[in-house]
């Protein structure tokens, strides 16, 4: 039976080589890239597939993230790893570095003169005129959107969030808030109620904060769940459910099913652009033309030595 | 009988394999226990103190005019003032930079003279109706609107981009006046959670605990072995199969309208606590039922003996006896309540509520980490610090469940 023994010790031994050996094979001297990509009801998709004209034509091996935070965390940590994030993301943070697109570096002077091409607008929408609670939310609503839009201080305070904003075509909010009169009053019992787009979260969160301050204190929750559910939440078919809401969000233009007419005021606040990102260990490739990036994201280059 | 020596050697041999088996499976989970205690502990506890407890989540914004705006003296450094402030000589104040919970960089008041032109403030946040404010230590300094030498309006502190040292520069140097400044306190913490979670677990509790011992003493005591009995007893033990997010979907369909009864008009921490508790039911109802089922039998045939009927037995006899049980249930179902997440979020939303009331939304701590961790930019060290927070929550209720039902059982057994 001393044969049983050193049969079994030695095929344990056998199999343990056999596992190192296979985890070795994976990791060591690996070339191939790691496309990570967000969800399909995702804003930042929307906007990298349509910079790049490839909407539909994601690769089989892609591996999906479900939020901005989490892609930038996910290709940071995996040397071979490609994905793409908004501008305002923190990429030293999380060990991503941001590649130059068509030559051009992304930076906000880019952007703002249109000659980087990934961007998005931040756009909202509000409820239609009289669907508010009462006449002053809906006041308070429109004085909000003024400060965000157009005041000085609101786009500084949109800015130092990360958004890309013009501040040259702006005026001061003391000349603007003489039209709304609501916010001298005391208004800390009404409530503004934003959904969609959870990359407006940052720029959105300051501005309701610095505008509480020049508004008599008045409340406001925010439930950011996705771009599609910014005009669903206002004036879609959930605009009386649980998740109703006053100013909807969505880190791209509306398309053609949201019919934002009906809503009382509709625009856009800030730029955001849409960087490719790989972690800040990889020296392969430091600019990617449109055409590159189609073939990662759709799997017909594969490896990036054929980057060079 | 004699057991050949081969055979013997054989057995040691596949003995020794199952004993090896079983040493290292325990080991393996041992390790990977203090593996995530080491992670948890390691990235969060620097962030444990008592402001994380009682501070709120989002900061107050104050919008605040001075009453004399100008400075004509001037005021010394205090001498206890830490080497990191940078004071003004002009202004008789100090800041420090800062960087939050968020990872977010502040400019925070490190010491305000008592005469600085900067210590007594109005507060004109609602234009109408100004309040006297004074500025405190620990304020955050976000935009401060001064006039300069030529008579211009300009903007320093930390919206410009300004960090504690440029301020004070701009402040001494530049600023003839200082007019107004737009100051918070400092957000991030984790007390309004707090408050929510112990709101869900008294809504959710109350309602579970009475409705799932009373079902279980129907299934136990009162009725009858029938084929619709047992079907309604593996349709409780198929509940606790269920996937808490498909409780959380059929809250916010099917419960939202009955909190709407009550006032909601949006996901609410009522409707939270109405779905816990639909999701606890079966685990109450279940633990229950063990704990009657070890109720001797001869106990309920002594109390019938001597003339109680059987409610009388079963509320005054079986009942406190199965109260350790009852207790393990309600245990089970409070770990339950704090460590569930994916229901919540659709029931009482992601927004995190420093003054939660049961109509208004708001998170239990589970979500504020699902929350944190969501962002645009995740913080795994305040997502620990919260875990570990919840950690002792739920050691410090089963030391309290093991006391009160040692305390209270009448179960000698």
């Amino acid at each position: 039976m001393k044969f049983m023994k050193k049969m079994t010790a030695f095929s344990i031994a056998c199999l343990m080589g056999l596992t190192l050996a296979g985890c070795g094979g994976t990791s060591s001297g690996d070339d191939s890239i790691t496309v990570y990509s967000r969800d399909a009801s995702s804003g930042t998709r929307e906007a990298f597939e349509k910079a790049n004209d490839m909407e539909g034509s994601l690769t089989d091996a892609a591996v999906t993230v479900d939020s901005n935070g989490d892609m930038a965390t996910k290709v940071g940590q995996d040397a071979n790893g490609f994905g793409y994030v908004s501008l305002s993301t923190d990429f030293e943070a999380n060990n991503i570095k941001a590649l130059d697109y068509e030559g051009v570096t992304p930076t906000e002077e880019t952007v703002l003169d249109g000659s980087y091409g990934m961007q998005r607008p931040f756009s909202y929408v509000t409820r239609a005129d009289g669907d508010f609670a009462d006449d002053r939310t809906q006041a308070l609503v429109e004085a909000f959107i003024d400060y965000l839009c157009n005041s000085t201080e609101g786009q500084q305070v949109v800015q130092s969030a990360g958004g890309i904003v013009d501040l040259d075509k702006t005026t001061p909010w003391a000349e603007l808030k003489k039209n709304h009169p609501i916010v001298d009053e005391d208004n800390s019992d009404l409530t503004i109620r934003t959904a969609g787009s959870t990359s407006v979260e940052g720029t959105l969160k300051a501005a309701l904060e610095a505008f509480q301050a020049e508004a008599g204190q008045f409340q406001f929750t925010m439930t950011q769940s996705g771009s599609s559910d910014g005009y669903k939440r206002v004036l879609g078919d959930e605009k009386d459910g649980a998740n109703a809401a006053d100013i909807g969000f969505a880190s791209r233009n509306f398309e053609d099913g949201e019919d934002v007419s009906k809503g009382l005021l509709t625009g856009q606040y800030c730029i955001d652009a849409v960087v490719a990102v790989v972690s800040a260990d990889n020296d392969a490739v430091t600019n990617l033309t449109a055409d590159q990036i189609k073939g990662i994201y759709t799997g017909e280059i594969t490896t990036w030595s054929e980057l060079k | 009988m004699k057991v050949k020596t081969g055979n013997q050697r054989k057995r040691h041999f596949y003995d020794g394999i199952l004993q090896g088996c079983t040493f290292l499976s325990s080991g393996i989970s041992v390790l990977v226990l203090i593996a995530l205690f080491v992670f948890i502990f390691s990235k969060g506890w620097s962030l444990i103190n008592f402001d994380l407890l009682k501070n709120n989540y989002w900061s107050e914004n104050y919008s605040v005019e001075t009453l004399t705006s100008q400075s004509d003296t001037t005021f010394e450094r205090p001498a206890d003032l830490s080497e990191d402030a940078y004071f003004s000589e002009k202004w008789g104040i100090a800041f420090v930079d800062h960087v939050d919970a968020h990872k977010e960089k502040m400019i925070l008041v490190e010491y305000i003279d008592e005469n600085s032109p900067l210590y007594h403030l109005s507060d004109v946040s609602i234009r109408k109706n100004p309040k006297a404010f004074e500025l405190q230590v620990g304020m955050q300094m976000t935009r401060l609107q001064y006039t300069d030498q030529d008579g211009k309006i300009q903007l320093a502190g930390g919206l410009a981009g300004h960090g504690a040292q440029d301020l004070v520069n701009t402040l001494d140097q530049d600023a003839v006046s200082v007019d107004a400044m737009y100051i918070q306190t400092t957000g991030g913490g984790i007390r309004g959670s707090i408050i929510s979670t112990f709101y869900l677990l008294l809504v959710s509790l109350i309602i579970a605990i009475p409705i799932g011992v009373a079902a279980a003493i129907y299934l136990n005591e009162y009725a009858r072995k029938s084929k619709f009995n047992m079907m309604l007893r593996s349709g409780i033990e198929t509940l606790t199969g269920v996937p808490s997010i498909v409780f959380g979907l059929m809250g916010v369909t099917v419960l939202f309208p009955v909190t709407q009864i009550f006032g909601a008009t949006t996901t609410s921490i009522l409707l939270g606590g109405l779905t816990m508790a639909i999701i606890l039911l079966p685990t109450i109802i279940r633990s229950t039922e063990e704990a009657l089922l070890v109720v001797p039998q001869h106990l309920r045939d002594a109390s019938l003996s001597v003339g109680a009927n059987q409610s009388q037995t079963i509320f005054k006899i079986v009942l406190p006896c199965a109260v350790p049980g009852i207790l393990t249930g309600v245990l089970l179902g409070i770990g339950r309540v704090i460590g569930e997440s994916a229901a919540l979020i659709y029931t009482m939303g992601t927004f995190i509520n420093d003054s939660p009331t049961l109509l208004s939304q708001g998170t239990s701590l589970a979500v504020q980490i699902w929350s944190i961790m969501s962002g645009e930019q995740p913080n795994y060290e305040l997502a620990c610090a919260i875990s570990i927070i919840i950690l002792f929550f739920v050691l410090i209720l089963n030391f309290a469940v093991k006391v009160i039902s040692k305390r209270f059982s009448k179960a000698w057994y």
